[in-house]
């Protein structure tokens, strides 16, 4: 775990970063997101004492880092940076070997270790291993950079903008492999980025800075679901969540006063409820567990001569329905499916929880292009 | 026919010009080796304090400001004559390249990738040489490539100071106006500059990364291929430049005998003398002679005298009363010669043997048809015409005080223009027309060569130059056989004799040694 403690940065009279308190867990990937000069760079550079702090402490497992030897330091934690951080007076071989030689592996270790890593990247070791970084691609290049980071294998890796320079394309297939490492090794990965869209897709967790403090540290979801503020707002792009629609669930979007009746009830009192709040079916529910049991439609009612009938005996029971955390994209798919006018949202314990009508979809889906044109 | 004359005088002198060559490699070598030693460290230092880039880069651009000859002068107080002052003179000129290079190249490397280098954990020092000099070593070679070939050119200065090099033969020939010896000195020098540039090119070659290079349409192979080439012309240059030091080394290091260093000026009659004095003493006794000819002028043969870098060299009368003693001009032979003698023992322990026959005083020449279109005889005549003429004159007769401004004082001579020539060039000028009036050695040669008329010192202004033997006080006590010789050798040199030998080297370009020997088996013949 890295816990910054009130950490203060001033250079001269202007703060940079103002007591700034927060932790990232092991194994979390966390991306610290935010304008230029908002201090994002500072506080990863805080973690390998690239800059010191001018007031507060960093602890990595408990233990202050401004007392450990630095060299040590550095050299358990992985560092990427933008394509420069390659030397180019060194092949692929000699960039990825150079801490390892430094800390006195073997040479075995490390011969064994490079092709490992080289691998890992998904670079074919007999063919790039002697190469010099100007005869590789960009995404080569980095590719060469997180093996290289990876060459101690250290607990902690840092990237600052290690992405940035890429083309979307190969940009997108290594933020796809970086997930994939992360998941594969577990590493506590600090990334840093100017990128929503990057940060949403491969962190746990996103830290937005501005101008030297932490604005909202949070899951990408509640980032974009609740942000904190009207600059967390701007800075998301209040339609950022249509990029991500698997953040947008069932329970977000639906009604929570459906239409209901009892089992009890008798298909005439359905009659009139439906036509009292003008719908074509209701659900029927439970009045003590909240339990849903069915659904009984104006047609199937209309059919019956004997008004007198209880719900419970023309009711369907097989009745399709999602549960709350199903996502937005999941509803459309069934509702176009069973071409449904209405979808019955029931939690895990089968109770209802409310429902979501073609009009509500409407009315969430149109907000993207509403909120654009207020824009 | 000039080149095939050019080539005959190289075939003849090929031992003399090799020997010099090899010198001037070694002088280069040593001045540029060192000069890397100190400079790269310096540069380095003003990268990590930037305090001191200001001083250090200010300072080495003050250095090269300073005339190469000046640098010397200041120098020989402090380190005598010969190879040090030479190197460390040299030496000088070439740090600033090599400190500003390093100071740049290492500067300029990109600042995130210093940082990425100190990020994955490197300490300080390797960053340093992992990363930055390995960068850099493209650039600091520019700088050294820069200072080897400046190097080369300004090693000729060694000469002045008898550190030998192709100096030597360009600085002798501009005296005696012998192309062919110029050419022989600068020619290989230019060579030798060129080749130097092409292996300082190989060497900066190879510590551009490959990745680094440019022009990269060759392949891998053949790129280390030719690599491997480039070492190996780099190994055998690196080789045979050891080589070279090894054998100087080992042929220098002669036991401890009987010897004695001859010192002499760079002009004609001094490379006569001195040589006739250094064969006559390995002729008449078991002493052996070491010369050191060819040094600059009077301050450089005097400090060298003091400083035990020689021991014995012909000097003037005139010359070390005026000049080294400061006395106001005097033309009073007896007096000139009986003070100096005394003074120059009771203050430096210079022992000054006796006079010898000849007075090489100054005079002023003009040409043939200026002498006739004016009516000039004397010095007198001169001075009611003077200012229709141009004198072309050596530095040092228009500056010392028994030289010209006395002369100007005494006579009121006054030039339309003064123009400071040195060496023979001035006669050059002379008869180019685009000088009227020369001042001349009553012995020179060229007098004679060019058929020169020379002025009579009709008011007796100039002193008398009589050349007399220095001497240090404890060669002289070790080797007092010394003093008979020379006295016997001096009585045979008069003003008659001297201005024949002068001509022999100067207009039938004879060397100043083969002069020395035929007049000696001549004399010895006589007697």
């Amino acid at each position: 775990m890295i816990e910054f403690k009130n950490i203060v940065k001033k250079y001269k009279n202007k703060e940079v970063l103002a007591d700034l308190s927060f932790q990232i867990n092991t194994g979390d990937f966390v991306a610290i997101i935010g304008a230029s000069g908002c201090g994002k760079t500072t506080t990863l550079k805080m973690i390998n004492r690239l800059i010191e702090p001018t007031a507060g402490k960093v602890f990595i497992d408990g233990e202050d880092i401004g007392e450990k030897d630095v060299i040590k330091l550095r050299r358990n934690m992985g560092y990427v940076i933008q394509q420069t951080g390659l030397f180019p007076h060194m092949t692929v071989k000699d960039n990825i070997e150079i801490i390892p030689k430094a800390t006195h592996m073997t040479p075995e270790d490390i011969k064994a270790r490079t092709c490992e890593l080289m691998e890992m990247v998904g670079l074919n070791c007999d063919e790039f291993l002697n190469r010099y970084p100007t005869e590789l691609s960009g995404g080569q290049q980095q590719r060469v950079g997180v093996a290289r980071a990876f060459a101690t294998n250290p607990d902690i890796i840092l990237m600052d903008e290690p992405l940035s320079a890429l083309d979307p394309i190969t940009r997108a297939g290594l933020q796809d492999e970086l997930i994939d490492l992360q998941s594969k090794f577990r590493k506590t990965i600090v990334f840093v980025t100017h990128d929503m869209d990057e940060a949403i897709k491969i962190a746990d967790k996103i830290c937005i800075m501005d101008k030297g403090h932490i604005i909202q540290y949070d899951t990408p979801e509640n980032i974009l679901k609740y942000p904190a503020n009207e600059f967390v707002l701007q800075f998301v792009g209040s339609k950022r969540i249509w990029t991500s629609p698997q953040f947008i669930k069932a329970r977000d979007i639906l009604l929570e006063n459906a239409v209901s009746t009892t089992a009890n009830s008798s298909l005439f009192g359905c009659l009139e409820k439906m036509r009292s709040t003008q719908v074509d079916s209701l659900l029927v529910v439970d009045a003590k567990t909240k339990r849903m049991e069915g659904v009984i439609y104006a047609e199937q009612i209309l059919r019956e001569k004997d008004l007198s009938l209880k719900a419970k005996e023309v009711m369907k029971k097989d009745f399709v329905s999602i549960g709350p955390e199903d996502n937005i994209l999941e509803v459309l798919r069934i509702v176009q499916q069973n071409k449904m006018s209405s979808i019955p949202v029931v939690d895990e314990n089968g109770r209802l929880s409310g429902i979501i009508t073609k009009s509500s979809l409407i009315t969430t889906l149109s907000q993207q292009y509403i909120t654009e044109e207020e824009a | 026919m000039e080149v095939l004359r050019f080539f005959q005088y190289a075939v003849q002198n090929k031992v003399q010009i090799l020997t010099l060559l090899l010198e001037h490699i070694q002088l280069t070598a040593m001045s540029v080796g060192l000069s890397l030693l100190i400079g790269v460290p310096l540069g380095i230092l003003i990268c990590y304090v930037k305090k001191l880039s200001k001083p250090i880069i200010g300072v080495s651009n003050v250095i090269q400001a300073i005339p190469s000859m000046a640098l010397l002068g200041f120098a020989i107080p402090f380190l005598g004559i010969g190879v040090i002052p030479a190197v460390v003179t040299v030496l000088l000129y070439s740090l600033l390249p090599i400190i500003k290079n390093t100071y740049t190249g290492i500067d300029n490397i990109d600042r995130d990738l210093i940082e990425s280098a100190t990020g994955i954990g490197l300490t300080k020092l390797q960053v340093l040489t992992k990363v930055q000099i390995p960068l850099a070593l493209p650039v600091i070679m520019a700088g050294v490539r820069i200072s080897a070939v400046t190097a080369v050119g300004l090693m000729t200065i060694a000469a002045f100071i008898g550190a030998g090099g192709l100096g030597f033969l360009v600085f002798s020939g501009i005296r005696t106006v012998n192309n062919f010896q110029i050419l022989a000195g600068a020619i290989p020098a230019c060579l030798l500059a060129l080749v130097v540039d092409g292996l300082a090119g190989l060497v900066e070659r190879l510590v551009t990364p490959i990745s680094l290079q440019k022009g990269k349409n060759m392949s891998l192979e053949l790129t280390k291929k030719t690599r491997r080439n480039q070492k190996v012309i780099l190994a055998v240059s690196a080789a045979l430049v050891i080589g070279l030091f090894g054998y100087t080394a080992l042929s220098g290091t002669k036991g401890n005998e009987r010897s004695i260093v001859v010192g002499g000026k760079d002009f004609t009659e001094q490379s006569i003398v001195s040589n006739l004095v250094a064969d006559v003493i390995e002729e008449k006794t078991d002493i052996k002679v070491k010369r050191r000819l060819e040094l600059g002028g009077t301050q450089v043969c005097f400090s060298a005298l003091k400083s035990g870098d020689i021991d014995l060299y012909i000097e003037y009368s005139g010359t070390a009363y005026g000049d080294t003693l400061k006395y106001p001009a005097s033309s009073d032979v007896d007096e000139v010669y009986q003070t100096v003698k005394k003074d120059f023992k009771e203050m430096f322990d210079i022992d000054v043997l006796s006079q010898m026959g000849f007075n090489n005083t100054y005079t002023l020449t003009v040409k043939q048809e200026t002498a006739e279109r004016y009516g000039l005889k004397t010095i007198s005549d001169l001075a009611r015409v003077a200012d229709e003429l141009r004198f072309g004159s050596t530095l040092e007769f228009l500056n010392r005080s028994d030289g010209f401004p006395g002369l100007a004082e005494l006579y009121g001579v006054s030039f339309k223009s003064e123009i400071g020539i040195d060496g023979s060039s001035r006669y050059v000028a002379l008869m180019n027309d685009e000088t009227d009036v020369v001042d001349a050695f009553a012995t020179d040669g060229l007098i004679k060569k060019f058929g020169l008329v020379v002025l009579e010192d009709d008011k007796h202004y100039f002193p008398p130059y009589y050349a007399m033997p220095l001497i240090r006080g404890e060669v002289l006590e070790k080797y007092p056989e010394v003093e008979a010789v020379l006295k016997e050798l001096g009585e045979t040199l008069t003003d008659e004799v001297m201005t024949e030998l002068n001509y022999k080297v100067d207009e039938l370009l004879m060397n100043p040694e083969d002069v020395a020997k035929e007049f000696l088996e001549g004399a010895a013949g006589a007697m």
